[in-house]
């Protein structure tokens, strides 16, 4: 004789009970919590300043200067690079902010060089002269000047993406200490580029130099290799965040 | 380096990988499901210790026995369970006592049996999805840690793609992590405390019923002779 059970009490309050528990928790989750995290702008602040350091770091490199050429070819060596991206050009600015050294480095290049092809120089003379007028008039404007022989567009993405300048300024302490330490073989033919592939420890330290792309001249790579080498330690980036243990170089003998 | 600015509880679920997201999915509906039977059987306890009161006031101040049993019948679905015991035994022992060749103990040994069945359903019905909360208490933060043991073990393997180990790097991934051990706690929590409570209470009703089916057996008896 089993009876029928009667029907549990309560299920509908229970119910709304339920949903009433559970939006009171998820409303308490979303704005009980500040799981907002106020905007990194101070990183933003750093990178600003990370420029002029950069800038510091240049003149080292300088020692091996050969200042034996006029100055109308390096000139155009110095824009050589229009598509290398952004890393390039920054080189160039920093070089140029320091005008009484940076006249002096660039000669180097062409000093051994002597072979740059007339190519390049037509395009780059006009941006140079823009940059050199930019730089009298103002010291703190560089870096758009810089951008106009680029693009216009790349001003605009720059400013966006203070994340890249901070990964270029890093880039170009990366090759100037490099290229302090390169002794170029003496026959190179053309501008061959060479890529690598760099591990390095946190601390800087070279682990690993890997041949991703020769640039077709044996001696240019070991060359290449050998100032990867030395260059160890490799300098830190000034954010820690633009670290990367795994880095890629691109090096043409006569960029600057 | 792209740091997430934008932390918010959503964010984190949208973007957990998707064993975090199973997992923070069936706590979401463990956490429902236990939330929804802890307060029908809050209900439930409730109310079968107010019709239990209300019963022993009737059947103790010296009602007639007969018009109680007829009380219980027709209001069955009213009925307490206490009053079914009562309505079970007191049916029983009606039946056996107008056979003739029944010793008195007989007839008291059937309806306490008849008593004693009725009880053992009526705590069983009480005790329904007590085991659910049990198990909610007991295994829903193992299941919510062990989404966050994935969560974290992948967000490590990330940090090996990145340079340098920056707490930004790692952060966001154990926060998401971290939610499903606080969905799994949202669950637990509240069950055991519930489960704990209901055992206690539906305990003590059951002692009442039994020491209510020994003291009708005696009255049962008395009016055997």
């Amino acid at each position: 004789m089993i009876l029928e059970r009667p029907e549990e009490p309560g299920k509908k309050y229970a119910l709304t009970f339920t949903i009433l528990v559970h939006v009171g928790l998820i409303a308490a989750l979303f704005l009980g919590v500040q799981w907002k995290r106020s905007p990194p702008e101070v990183m933003n602040v750093e990178l600003w300043s990370s420029k002029p350091t950069p800038a510091t770091y240049v003149p080292p490199p300088p020692p091996p200067v050969q200042e034996v050429k006029p100055v109308a070819k390096p000139l155009p060596k110095v824009e050589a690079k229009p598509e290398p991206a952004p890393t390039k050009p920054d080189i160039v600015v920093k070089e140029e902010k320091k005008q009484p050294k940076p006249e002096p480095k660039k000669p180097e290049p062409k000093a051994e060089p002597a072979k740059p092809e007339p190519k390049k120089p037509e395009p780059q003379l006009p941006d140079f002269s823009k940059e050199l007028a930019r730089e009298t008039a103002n010291l703190k404007s560089r870096p758009n000047t810089q951008q106009i022989a680029n693009a216009a567009a790349a001003e605009a993405e720059q400013r966006a993406a203070s994340n890249r300048r901070g990964t270029e300024a890093y880039a170009t302490k990366i090759r100037i200490k490099i290229r302090g330490n390169m002794v170029q073989p003496p026959s190179i033919q053309g501008n061959p580029e060479a890529v690598f592939i760099v591990d390095q420890l946190p601390s800087g330290e070279v682990l690993k130099v890997d041949l991703k792309r020769s640039s077709g001249n044996p001696g240019l790579d070991q060359a290449i290799e050998r100032a990867i080498r030395k260059s160890s330690p490799l300098p830190k980036p000034d954010d820690p965040a633009f670290f990367q243990r795994s880095l890629e170089i691109k090096y043409k003998p006569f960029e600057e | 380096m792209n740091v997430t600015q934008d932390l918010s509880i959503l964010h984190l679920i949208i973007n957990a990988s998707a064993v975090v997201q199973i997992v923070m999915a069936i706590l979401a509906g463990v956490s429902v499901m236990s939330w929804y039977y802890i307060f029908m059987k809050w209900f439930a306890v409730r109310q079968a210790r107010s019709k239990t009161e209300i019963f022993e006031r009737d059947f103790w101040s010296g009602g007639d026995l007969n018009s109680l049993y007829n009380s219980a019948v027709n209001d069955r679905h009213h009925a307490g369970s206490m009053e079914r015991i009562f309505e079970a035994g007191f049916r029983e022992f009606a039946k056996l006592k107008g056979q003739k060749n029944l010793d008195p103990k007989d007839v008291v040994d059937g309806s306490r049996r008849a008593m004693r069945a009725t009880y053992q359903r009526e705590v069983d019905g009480l005790e329904s999805h007590l085991a659910f909360l049990a198990s909610v208490g007991s295994v829903s933060p193992y299941i919510g840690l062990f989404g966050t043991v994935w969560g974290i073990m992948h967000s490590f393997r990330g940090l090996a793609n990145v340079g340098q180990a920056t707490l930004s790097a790692v952060a966001p991934g154990i926060a998401e992590a971290l939610v499903a051990t606080a969905i799994g706690l949202f669950a637990a929590i509240p069950a055991v405390l519930a489960y704990n409570r209901f055992a206690h209470d539906i305990d003590r009703l059951s002692i009442r019923y039994e020491s209510f089916m020994e003291e009708f057996s005696n009255i049962l008896q008395r009016q055997m002779r």
